[in-house]
């Protein structure tokens, strides 16, 4: 039995990296420390893709990496618009290489961004982000926001390693000393250790933000008495306590991104971030989901300018959302091929774009199988990003992490491989067209 | 590299460090250097042509964390520079910052060879590394922020300057750094509180000045043969009336011995540190009072950050810097704040020769150039984006030589020039010779790099050269502009990369790193310290820090020994 | 004058996919002085290849033109996946008949654009002068800038005769648009100039607005909670209330002005 130290779980954007496990004959058979439940669950493991498969007459048949890899590579070729969509649950390394092959073949690259933090990075082009790393949460904050989020929920370490109950040098007491304010549509179980629980009425976070801006701003007297469901005086108490926080941080998640003015609900908190600042130090950072999802949006930005949904079929990058981001492309039957990497749109588009990925020649590379793998065409099995192959990622804060490989694999092919040995395919085919 | 052999037959060269100052000579090269003669060469035909070694460019922002925000931030800077991929290139996007193909193809069009990364965050330099590893052609290199860093403040606190330069030699080390950034010391972290420092200002909780950090940091820097001194952005960057506390800065390292014939400090942009006047209304030009500073001064190095008209993105470590910018604008504003380390801010700012500020601001670094009387210690910059971007370059490269386009562009500024500002009463017009010190012999020879090949023609140098297709004689402004924007030929380790102006192959370049060697007993005492850091306030742990090799695929290190 | 008739062959969009054709190339002004023979050879995308645009399009040419001022396109067929059209325009007039996708008319600088039906998102994106017509709804973004800028239309004239989706005219700065129908939330985001008229109902318009003026005359479904009431005021004969804002921008920068029944 070995024991691992250091351990990056590549569960969510947490990306918590002290986690220590016990290994004994290739296989993680206890962890000592450092996940929470769910990382816990997949760092023990579960069922895998046994083999590449193609799908014939309806049924996914066993193939070899070679038949899979070659039968992908001939419909990506064909495709007029063949959408590259994932991402996000896998290494940067592999996100190069898919953003290399959508820009050789005329594709659409996109994340799971455009279904989760999309808006937050629209509302960024629109007014930037004031935000910081974790420790300096977990060092400094004296006010935390969760708006729209749950973390004790979706994201069970965070409150414990970098907010609400985390010590550091100015917070050596956890909790004691500082402030939690939630904002929400219901009660949750983040809203039960709140010193402030603000319930707003769905979709009315834009109207919310807006008035807690004009009261910051000295004009607490154009405020109408109730705004989006809140009285007007639990706003004056907000704001008065954001008034007073040396240092605040506002935690938000897809409660806001996704309801009401979606996108612009996140400009508008942002906004009210900058205000924060006329009185104390104010940060602010989205809940972001996949271990990785932040990692793609830099990849990509740093490789075409864009940060996800990248149209490069005209050869340069065009880059817009709502035109073409994946779930429009599919919606509008836009896309004539899909290749789908570390995701699961099957359980996580709207039916109107399954529909769509359902007609489609469908390529999915994926450990586990998941409801994407019910109208799959062909199947590629890959290696466990951060258990049986290493790389890098990076946490919602943006801080890069590399992730360790735990367990060896004869078999399984890492998922940057598997891109790029669809890549060398689609450049056989070229070369032999063009004989 | 390549293979095989080349000759670059009858050039008109200038090479500075080997004191050749626009000779008609022959530059024989294989497999990827300079060597004394080739005998089955494939033959450029140089004649009548300025071939210089290719461009090394001291300070610029290519490459992480904040490079990245500035791109999400602003795709309306990414549209301005597409251009479709090729069979030779990869997708291009962005203006002042440009994606890392882009990057790479474009400085590599103006003859540059390698770029110095200004400012890496620590705990995020393995981002940095990933994009370095993006920009094809260019040999890199990047400084880590080392001045906000707890252990370098409480370090400076109690004054254990060992146990300072073993933390600098672990943290250059653990970075794949080059050496010792400073980005408004003490200021930065004090930004974490919303507040920013003065030179003597006592940094909040920590009890220690700036001029305490920077004198540190310069005397721990010196304790290693490190081939570059500390490399400063000052404090109160960009505020009218800071010209006196940048040559308080400067005077901080007079009594330093530095290792090797170069200055105990690097000052950087330093044209947002020339400002006279109280306030915006009546800001004025302090070049004079800077570069006369540095004409009767030995320990002080500095590079201009000259102004290109425009639209641009700042974006620096200097997180308050940012925030009164973006208070002025009112345009989008990201701030990024790094635990334990630094900070940096980032914010869209548009140069406009309307307006009296950016008139005296683009006045002040072409005065920097031209009153500096040596040009071994001016490096043309503008600070790559935030005075403006780095293709921007030739424009200053023809005002500086060219009187005439100075006088000419005056005319259509703000008139506050004449009153406020000294370039109207500036003749002096740079020589070729002149224009290659500054762009590429300074600039190796302060970074420590030419005894590594870089920035000249000697036999041995790595074959990096630029081929500008222009005659020595040239004085029309434009064309020296076109020549200096575009190469003939740009030769990157004795391949063609890029010939009339297109890039013609993208080979990958090298990340050189130092690593500062210290004695084993003063690093353990050191880590006891810096792992207590890790274990109580880092959000990531101690083994997960450091870069790992995956990130430098094509490493060249720099053994920097502690000085006997 | 001449007209150009470009109707979309059937075939385009007959397949497993309704991959979008981008048409910015077929403006008035690009196709002026070409004959038949070179206008179907003018290249345009669909998709990741590049086709002559005979090869989509049943492409007619009748009468000649002096100027591109006197060329006219008809666009016909299913324009429903017909991105672009006339984007980017200078002179001249197209006509489509149908639903056209989205971008149409965006960067348009001078000339008309009739579009007899529907038109999709981005309509007008940009526009710096030129009218546009949409005689059906317009979609979200209308007359809006592209992501990131901080200017949307600045000039020109816009009518639409029905009903338009959200944030329309975000950071506009200059030129006029007529809503004829009802507009979604956040009508005239980031405004700072121009006018936006609505006469059927609208909510949460405005917001942030730091100048320009908007005109409800029809139901306000929902105001937002940082404009200042100033005064009572007769517009066109009619009396509104008018506001000040956006005060969630600070006072200085409140100087949008609405004017709401």
């Amino acid at each position: 039995m070995v024991e691992i130290t250091d351990v990056v779980c590549s569960l969510c954007g947490c990306v918590c990296d002290d986690i220590v496990l016990e290994v004994e004959n290739n296989e993680v058979v206890k962890v000592k420390r450092g996940a929470c439940s769910v990382g816990k669950s997949k760092l023990l493991g579960h069922e895998r893709i046994k083999s590449p498969m193609i799908r014939e007459n309806g049924e996914l048949k066993e193939c070899s990496y070679d038949e899979a890899i070659k039968k992908a590579a001939e419909i990506l070729y064909k495709s007029r618009r063949p959408l590259l969509y994932g991402w996000s649950s896998t290494v940067c390394e592999a996100d190069s290489a898919g953003i290399e092959l959508a820009e050789d073949i005329g594709g659409v690259v996109d994340n799971t961004a455009t279904v989760c933090h999309g808006p937050s990075v629209l509302a960024i082009q629109d007014v930037g982000i004031p935000s910081c790393t974790l420790g300096e949460v977990k060092n400094r904050a004296d006010l935390i926001i969760y708006w729209g989020a749950n973390p004790a929920q979706a994201h069970a370490n965070h409150m414990k390693r970098y907010s609400y109950v985390s010590k550091g040098y100015w917070t050596a007491e956890g909790k004691k000393g500082k402030k939690l304010v939630v904002v929400d549509v219901r009660k949750t179980m983040t809203s039960k250790m709140a010193d402030v629980f603000i319930q707003v009425e769905q979709g009315k976070d834009y109207q919310v933000f807006s008035a807690l801006r004009a009261i910051l701003r000295g004009h607490e007297d154009v405020v109408p008495d109730k705004v989006g469901g809140v009285s007007k005086e639990q706003l004056l108490e907000v704001a008065n306590m954001v008034k007073e926080a040396k240092f605040g941080i506002t935690f938000f998640g897809m409660g806001v991104t996704h309801t009401g003015a979606r996108h612009n609900n996140i400009v508008n908190a942002i906004q009210f971030t900058r205000a924060g600042h006329l009185y104390g130090k104010w940060s602010i950072m989205p809940m972001r989901g996949h271990f990785n999802v932040t990692g793609f949006n830099q990849v990509c930005t740093w490789q075409t300018g864009f940060p996800f949904s990248v149209d490069l079929s005209r050869g340069y990058a065009w880059y817009n959302p709502g035109e073409t981001s994946s779930t429009d492309l599919l919606y509008r039957e836009d896309c004539d091929s899909a290749l789908i990497i570390a995701s699961d749109p099957g359980a996580h588009f709207p039916g109107a774009a399954l529909r769509h990925l359902a007609k489609i020649p469908v390529i999915q590379i994926d450990p586990f199988a998941n409801p994407t793998t019910e109208f799959a065409d062909v199947v590629i099995p890959a290696a466990i990003s951060g258990i049986e192959c290493e790389g890098g990622v990076y946490r919602m804060d943006n801080i890069p992490i590399r992730l360790r490989k735990i367990l060896e694999t004869d078999y399984y092919v890492p998922d940057a491989e598997i891109v790029e040995r669809i890549h060398a395919e689609v450049r056989a085919l070229r070369e032999k067209e063009g004989e | 590299m390549a293979d095989g052999e080349l000759l670059i037959r009858n050039g008109v060269v200038y090479d500075p460090i080997n004191g050749v100052k626009g000779e008609q000579k022959d530059i024989c090269i294989r497999d990827g250097k300079i060597v004394e003669s080739v005998t089955n060469p494939k033959v450029i035909d140089a004649e009548g042509r300025v071939v210089m070694p290719g461009g090394v460019d001291i300070h610029s922002h290519i490459a992480g964390g904040k490079v990245n925000a500035g791109r999400i931030m602003r795709p309306e800077d990414g549209r301005k520079g597409l251009e479709p991929k090729t069979s030779v290139c990869r997708v291009q996007s962005g203006y002042s910052i440009p994606n890392t193909f882009a990057t790479g193809y474009r400085y590599a069009k103006m003859g540059y060879t390698f770029v110095m990364e200004a400012a890496m965050p620590p705990l995020a330099a393995r981002h940095t590394h990933e994009e370095l590893v993006d920009i094809p052609i260019l040999d890199n290199a990047a400084m880590p922020l080392i001045d906000n860093n707890w252990m370098t403040l409480e370090y400076i606190k109690s004054g254990d300057t060992d146990l300072l330069a073993a933390y600098v030699a672990w943290i250059i080390k653990a970075t794949k750094g080059y050496g010792v950034k400073i980005v408004n010391p003490g200021g930065t972290e004090a930004w974490a509180w919303g507040k920013n420092c003065n030179l003597h200002d006592s940094v909040p909780y920590f009890d220690v000045t700036p001029a305490e950090i920077v004198k540190g940091l310069a005397e721990a820097t010196e304790k290693y043969e490190m081939p570059h001194s500390v490399h400063v952005h000052g404090n109160m960057l960009g505020h009218p009336g800071n010209f006196e506390m940048t040559t308080d800065t400067y005077d901080l390292v007079k009594g330093i011995k530095p290792y090797r014939d170069r200055p105990a400090m690097h000052a950087t942009h330093t044209q947002f540190h020339s400002y006279g006047g109280t306030s915006w209304g009546d800001f004025e030009s302090q070049a004079k009072h800077i570069a006369n500073y540095v004409n009767d001064s030995d320990h002080v190095s500095i590079d201009i950050g000259s102004i290109i008209l425009g639209d641009t993105t700042t974006m620096t470590a200097d997180g308050p810097m940012e925030y009164s910018l973006y208070q002025i604008t009112g345009r989008k504003w990201t701030n990024l704040d790094v635990e334990l380390e630094t900070g940096s801010g980032i914010t869209p700012f548009l140069y406009s020769g309307k307006s009296p500020v950016n008139t005296i601001q683009w006045a002040i670094g072409q005065e920097l150039a031209l009153l500096t009387k040596d040009p071994w210690k001016v490096a043309l910059t503008t600070d790559h984006p935030n005075a403006g971007p780095f293709i921007g370059y030739p424009i200053i490269i023809s005002m500086l030589m060219s009187k005439k386009r100075r006088d000419e562009s005056a005319e259509d500024m703000h008139k506050v020039i004449f009153d406020r500002a000294d370039l109207p009463s500036i003749d002096r017009e740079y020589d070729l010779n002149e224009i290659a010190i500054i762009t590429r012999g300074m600039t190796a020879k302060t970074l420590g790099l030419a005894e590594h090949g870089k920035g000249h023609l000697g036999v041995g140098a790595d074959a990096d050269i630029a081929i500008y297709d222009m005659s020595p004689e040239e004085r029309d402004a434009g064309k020296i502009q076109k020549a200096f924007l575009n190469t003939k030929y740009t030769i990157k380790a004795g391949e063609i990369v890029v010939k009339d102006g297109e890039v013609v192959a993208t080979p990958p370049g090298r990340t050189i790193f130092v690593t500062p060697e210290c004695d084993d007993k003063l690093m353990d005492e050191m880590l006891v310290t810096l792992k207590d850091k890790f274990d109580k306030y880092y959000s990531v742990t101690f083994n997960n820090y450091p870069v790992q090799d995956a990130y430098l695929p094509n490493p060249y290190e720099i053994k920097a020994p502690w000085r006997s | 004058m001449q007209t150009i008739t470009l109707k979309l062959k059937d075939a385009v969009r007959s397949g497993i996919a309704t991959v979008p054709v981008e048409v910015d190339s077929l403006t008035p002004d690009q196709l002026f002085g070409k004959s038949e023979a070179e206008l179907k050879a003018v290249k345009v995308w669909w998709g990741n290849r590049e086709e002559d645009t005979g090869d989509l399009f049943d492409v007619s040419v009748e009468g000649d033109a002096a100027s591109a001022d006197e060329v006219k396109i008809v666009m016909e067929g299913d324009l429903t996946r017909v991105k672009r059209i006339g984007s980017g325009m200078k002179a001249g007039e197209i006509e489509a008949r149908g639903d056209v996708d989205m971008h149409c008319g965006a960067l348009m600088e001078g000339g008309r654009i009739v579009v007899k039906g529907n038109a999709n998102c981005w309509a007008g994106r940009e526009m710096r002068g030129g009218e546009l017509i949409i005689e059906g709804d317009a979609g979200d973004n209308l007359c809006a800038m592209y992501r990131g800028e901080m200017k949307g239309m600045t000039g020109g004239k816009v009518t639409v005769g029905g009903d338009v989706g959200e944030c329309i005219c975000q950071y506009m700065t200059g030129g006029e648009i007529l809503i004829k129908g009802n507009a979604n939330r956040l009508a005239g985001l980031n405004m700072s100039g121009g006018k936006i008229t609505i006469e059927g109902d609208a909510e949460l318009f405005g917001p942030d607005m730091t100048g320009g003026e908007i005109l409800m005359k029809g139901k306000v479904l929902e105001m937002m909670p940082s404009f200042k009431f100033l005064e009572t005021a007769t517009v066109d004969g009619a009396e509104y209330k008018k506001y000040l804002g956006d005060f969630a921008m600070g006072e200085k920068k409140a100087k949008g002005t609405l004017y709401v029944k």
